[in-house]
């Protein structure tokens, strides 16, 4: 990767910026410095302080302390239309779309050719923005409204967005969460190819590996510090890491705990349009792995043995009993629980408390004859899985939104924990928890199914899964085709890659 | 059937009931087709439909403006006041009429400020405050008000809601086009000109849409629902003025109760609650299947106890179509065609 | 210093209502005669019992996330019906000659307002209708078939048996205010403390996690607008008791009350968050205040203006509220 910032002229700089706000000093004294044409990683764990210094670039923050300068020009305080109007563009992880609008339109919304008499030009809205789709090699059309296009296709036209609205940084917020590996190439493609204009990137990411593979240099934020700014070339895996938390992690690896009773049962499970043929046993103890790419099944299979979703016709059965929930009340009743991987939309109530949203699976259970809860009973509830999944609160009455999003996860692990399932499903489980919650997340994974609770991980995270499963199942267009042992020399993620993207 | 061919008949649905309920009447009285109750269908909802225009731009953004019915009754007794001499209720001021229409959208103007202000800078909830300015200006319509009514607005009032612009002839019958027919198909032009092809329009429907985005995009959202607000308590004025022009009077009571009218007919005519969708010519067909309903009822001497249940019953099946076709669209977008190698 | 002084607001922002309705009541207190005697409290609190059994459904179904527009339709409807049922033929009574007996007519009426919110909670929940439209419709209908059956008349002459409720007292102390209080104080705790009202708040706060929780929107939605219905239903008795005939537009105006004396009790709009006790100090502020400004002999329109300019008041509040709220930086 040349690094030719040398010769560049500095585009950004962000000097001595400091931010608090009541009780949590966000920022301490944070510099950053991007060139134009660079592409500059921002990596740090969650609650580093990462989205207050993009949101503060973006004037949604103002500093308390410090100066930014875009260009040569000196901002103390910067408001959202100067940062635009100064080439900052900002592609935020959860894509802002006008979803009844067109794709013509959402690309050129705000300012849009006129013709005769100042009107606008129909025509050429279509043509103009059918043109810039082309240049980016996006085949979508024009004049459809965007509801109804994938996550993918609506990061790409996001980002198609920002890259033409003339800017000359653009940060892109964990843009790859939803792409698959063919995407995330054609996106590194793009960026690349601005990156010859001249155009510079902030590119924050949990996914180190893709830090790795398309930044120059990369800053390294921890508590609200900077640790480093460095060469990409002068780091690897494990210094990275370690710079990000501040320790050695090692790679998370777990021992086996089954048995060879059989918890799940799944024969010839089939739901046209969506998966064919699943057979599939889980024993008391295993942690199996599902990965796929986009679109595979794996995440309809796991929503309708859940019951949000349809299950398709099959037999399944759960400690030897069929298996058949209406609805996820029914599901849990039978003894599985779900982990979605929104937990925003399908894991939390965030305007509840902690308490609540950690008994809400188990209510039932601590209703007197009136209905109403037993209160001595629920705090020892609450404290317990407080207690054992280490979720960080100031109390059980705190509002779920505001914690932060490792422990929002715990406080969804609990409240599935504490059903005690047979079966445990766990959709993308490390999605968007930083390193550190994500080795409690591991562990929990852990003590579960030494519990006994069977427990399928669908996610992909290859590299976890390698580290956890007992097995990993691939899955392509809607069948499972293969299937890795732990401790097998095949069993290695560029394998895994290959069979999820090929097929075979 | 293609399935671009359903999501026209769906973007439409509003002229396929149009249709439907004007074949509908049509059939069940020979009253009904004659030359004078056709050309009447919608000088009947002018005034609603300048309601329409102004609710739809508010909707479009995703906001509601509850208050033009009481905007229409307070520029109505204003108006009058201004206008009609002491023994018919006014003032006595005698004020000449072109001034009290330059005082009448002056008032719909503040009226459109203070909800526009409320609901953007003081950041309160748009369907609360619509509705609180709802009852409260209810209450100064009834505060200044005479007691009955002020009536005898006066030639130029006369004209733009009750006259006639020019006559059609129809074998041997002379049915007149009211100024006021022509007056709101003017303003729809207007406002679906504004609406599709000006760029304070599809800012309009951005906002609506997702006002982050919107913002995102460099749009000042706050200008443009203010500015919404603004046009919404102008057409309610010109709304007034019609009404006063075609009753010749104005009560405490005038406007009471249309408020619900208008949401239906703009919910009908596909503009969505949701904000960001719908359009001027949808909202015209809200208006025309009014105009028809109301004539229609009428003619056929249905109990104008009864109408209201209708109306009410109406607008609940157009939710229902509307919901299905919500479900509709959204079944064939995300329908993920895993292709199965059988 | 700054964290000391941004709780104190929130302190005071969180009880808002309630030094606003000590501050209304000193000032009535001191400026009206007349207001702080015995018979006056009990006026008050005449006026929040139908006022306030409305509220409570309201809340119930705004913490759900929904509204209920209907509610006023409801009370016209089952008085109307009610009225029509007991009061014997002719022009002169108005009644449908049926001459039910108030035991039949009462249970009647409450399953005829559990079914409005029946018919409501499946519109909103099967069909998918947006439920302020839903709600609103069905208010028209309502009034529209009350209208038809009274055809415009009013009707009285209503047997005592069905009267009492609206009428009848305990010592000084009139029943329905006795019923409406304990309706406050068993909705309050209820919602606080028991399962059910866990669920209303989960799913109004995030429908899709609660029934990825376990449970089922679609049932507790449409309990919640039953609810309201039966409650309209009981308001209606109580009011047409105290009037003693039926019209067609009673409870005229009272909806967009009900939201209002919500809202200002601290229920958000989005639903997920508020109390009955909330709600019940919004029904008092607004009963104190209409109250005290009839005995002021104020013009009965310019209270209606007030009303209204109130409830902007309220709202501007609750708007502000967020601002105080702390902001957490999560990254």
């Amino acid at each position: 990767m040349e690094t030719n910032t040398q010769k560049n002229v500095l585009l950004l700089q962000m000097k001595g910026i400091s931010k608090a706000f009541p009780g949590v000093q966000a920022l301490q004294s944070v510099d950053l410095e991007v060139y134009m044409g660079e592409i500059h990683g921002l990596v740090g764990k969650n609650g580093a302080g990462k989205s207050t210094l993009v949101q503060i670039l973006m004037g949604l923050q103002q500093p308390d302390i410090g100066t930014i300068e875009i260009n040569g020009h000196r901002f103390k305080t910067i408001s959202s239309e100067e940062a635009i109007k100064a080439g900052v563009a900002y592609v935020p992880q959860q894509v802002r779309m006008m979803n009844s609008l067109t794709v013509a339109e959402n690309i050129l919304a705000g300012d849009m050719p006129k013709g005769f008499l100042g009107f606008i030009d129909w025509n050429r809205v279509y043509k103009e923005a059918a043109e810039r789709l082309e240049k980016l090699e996006l085949d979508l059309d024009v004049r459809r409204t965007v509801e109804g296009l994938s996550v993918a296709e609506q990061t790409m036209l996001a980002i198609a967005k920002a890259l033409f609205s003339k800017a000359k940084l653009i940060i892109l917020d964990e843009p790859t969460a939803a792409l698959s590996r063919a995407d995330i190439d054609r996106l590194f493609g793009f960026v690349r190819s601005l990156k010859e204009k001249e155009v510079a990137f902030i590119y924050i990411s949990h996914h180190l590996e893709e830090v790795f593979e398309i930044c120059d240099r990369v800053t390294i934020l921890r508590d609200g510090r900077v640790v480093d700014t460095r060469y990409i070339t002068e780091l690897d895996m494990a210094t990275l890491t370690k710079l990000m938390v501040g320790e050695d992690v090692k790679e998370y690896v777990r021992g086996s705990t089954y048995n060879d009773e059989i918890v799940l049962e799944i024969s010839d499970l089939t739901r046209h349009g969506h998966y064919e043929n699943i057979n599939l046993t889980v024993r008391k103890g295993e942690v199996i792995g599902i990965s796929g790419l986009h679109g595979c099944g794996a995440e309809t299979l796991g929503k309708g043995l859940f019951g949000l979703e349809e299950r398709g016709i099959g037999k399944v059965s759960v400690n030897g009993r069929p298996y058949t929930p209406k609805d996820p009340h029914e599901a849990l009743e039978q003894g599985l629980a779900y982990l979605p991987q929104d937990r925003h939309r399908f894991g939390i109530v965030g305007i509840r408390p902690v308490r609540e949203n950690i008994t809400y699976a188990i209510l039932d259970r601590l209703l007197d004859l009136l209905g109403i809860v037993k209160v001595g009973e629920e705090r020892k509830v609450v404290q317990n899985y407080i207690d054992r999944l280490g979720i960080v609160t100031p109390s059980p009455n705190q509002m779920v939104k505001l914690l932060s999003g490792g422990n929002q996860q715990k406080v969804v692990f609990a409240k599935l924990a504490a059903t005690k399932p047979s079966v445990l499903i766990l959709h993308e489980p490390t999605f968007g928890i930083d390193v550190r919650a994500k080795t409690d997340v591991f562990s929990i994974i852990d003590e579960l199914s030494a519990q006994g609770v069977a427990i399928i991980i669908i996610s992909t995270e290859v590299r976890e899964l390698i580290g956890i499963c007992d097995r990993i199942l691939v899955m392509y267009e809607g069948r499972i085709i293969k299937e890795f042992k732990k401790g097998d020399p095949e069993t290695t993620p560029e394998n895994i890659l290959r069979v999820m993207e090929e097929g075979k | 059937m293609s399935r671009k061919v359903v999501f026209t008949l769906l973007d439409n649905f509003i002229w396929f009931l149009v249709i439907v309920v004007f074949l509908f009447f049509s059939v069940a009285s020979s009253n009904f087709f004659t030359p004078f109750n056709l050309l009447n269908i919608i000088p009947r909802v002018a005034a609603l439909g300048l309601l329409i225009i102004g609710q739809s731009f508010t909707m479009i953004t995703g906001n509601f403006d509850l208050s033009s019915e009481s905007t229409l009754g307070l520029t109505a007794m204003v108006a009058g006041l201004l206008i009609a001499p002491k023994e018919f209720g006014g003032w006595g001021l005698m004020l000449p009429a072109w001034l009290a229409i330059i005082i009448m959208l002056l008032v719909g103007l503040i009226v459109g400020l203070a909800n526009g202000y409320m609901v953007t800078k003081l950041k309160m909830n748009n369907l609360i405050v619509t509705i609180a300015m709802m009852i409260l200006l209810r209450g100064v319509v009834y505060i200044i008000s005479p007691g009955s009514s002020a009536s005898f607005f006066g030639p130029v009032f006369d004209w733009l809601g009750g006259g006639i612009l020019f006559y059609l002839r129809f074998g041997g019958q002379s049915v007149g086009v009211m100024v006021s027919l022509a007056f709101v198909i003017f303003a729809f032009i207007i406002a679906h000109i504004v609406t599709r092809y000006t760029q304070f329009g599809r800012n309009m429907y951005a906002v609506g849409a997702n006002r982050e985005a919107a913002e995102a995009a460099g749009i000042r959202s706050d200008k443009i629902i203010l500015a919404v607000y603004l046009i919404s308590g102008f057409c309610s004025a010109l709304a007034g003025l019609l009404t006063a022009g075609r009753m010749d009077s104005a009560t405490p009571r005038t406007g009471m109760g249309w408020i619900f009218q208008v949401q239906a007919a703009a919910i009908i005519g596909g503009v969505s609650l949701l904000g960001g969708r719908g359009n001027m010519i949808g909202a015209l067909g809200g208006m025309v299947l009014w105009g028809i309903l109301d004539t229609g009822l009428n003619v056929l001497k249905i109990s104008p106890y009864l109408v209201d249940a209708v109306q009410g019953g109406v607008l609940l099946f157009a939710m229902f179509l509307d919901a299905l076709k919500g479900r509709y669209l959204q079944r064939t977008a995300l329908q993920k065609v895993v292709p199965l190698k059988t | 210093m700054v964290r000391r002084s941004i709780d104190w607001v929130k302190f005071v922002l969180d009880r808002f209502i309630w030094f606003i309705i000590a501050g209304v009541f000193l000032f009535f207190a001191v400026q009206t005669k007349g207001f702080l005697t015995g018979v006056n409290m009990v006026n008050i609190l005449l006026h929040t019992s139908v006022l306030g059994l409305m509220t409570i459904g309201q809340a119930l179904c705004l913490i759900t996330g929904n509204f209920d527009l209907s509610a006023e339709g409801t009370v016209s409807l089952v008085t109307v019906l009610a009225a029509w049922m007991m009061v014997p033929g002719g022009s002169l009574e108005g009644g449908g000659g049926w001459v039910l007996h108030p035991l039949i007519v009462i249970p009647l009426i409450l399953l005829v307002g559990a079914g409005v919110g029946l018919l409501n909670g499946f519109m909103i929940t099967r069909l998918r209708i947006n439920n302020f439209i839903v709600t609103l419709a069905m208010q028209l209908v309502l009034r529209g078939i009350a209208l038809a059956i009274c055809r415009g008349h009013n009707i009285s002459g209503l047997p005592s048996l069905f009267t009492w409720l609206g009428t009848s007292r305990i010592g000084p102390v009139p029943v329905q205010i006795i019923f409406t209080l304990l309706a406050f104080a068993g909705f309050h705790f209820y919602l606080q403390n028991s399962g059910f009202g866990r669920q209303l708040f989960a799913v109004g706060g995030n429908r899709d996690a609660a029934r990825a929780s376990g449970y089922n929107p679609e049932k507790i939605v449409t309990t919640a607008y039953v609810i309201s219905g039966v409650l309209a239903t009981v308001a209606g008795w109580m009011l047409l008791g105290r009037v003693g005939t039926s019209s067609y537009d009673l409870g005229t105006g009272l909806t967009l009350e009900t939201v209002a004396c919500a809202v200002i009790g601290g229920v958000a709009l989005t639903g997920g968050y508020g109390s009955i006790l909330g709600a019940f100090a919004g029904v008092l502020l607004l009963s104190i205040i209409d109250n005290g400004l009839n005995l002021m002999e104020v013009n009965p329109f310019w209270i209606k203006g007030i009303r209204g300019f109130i409830i902007l008041f309220a709202l501007f509040i609750e708007a502000q509220k967020f601002r105080y709220k702390p902001k957490v930086a999560r990254s």
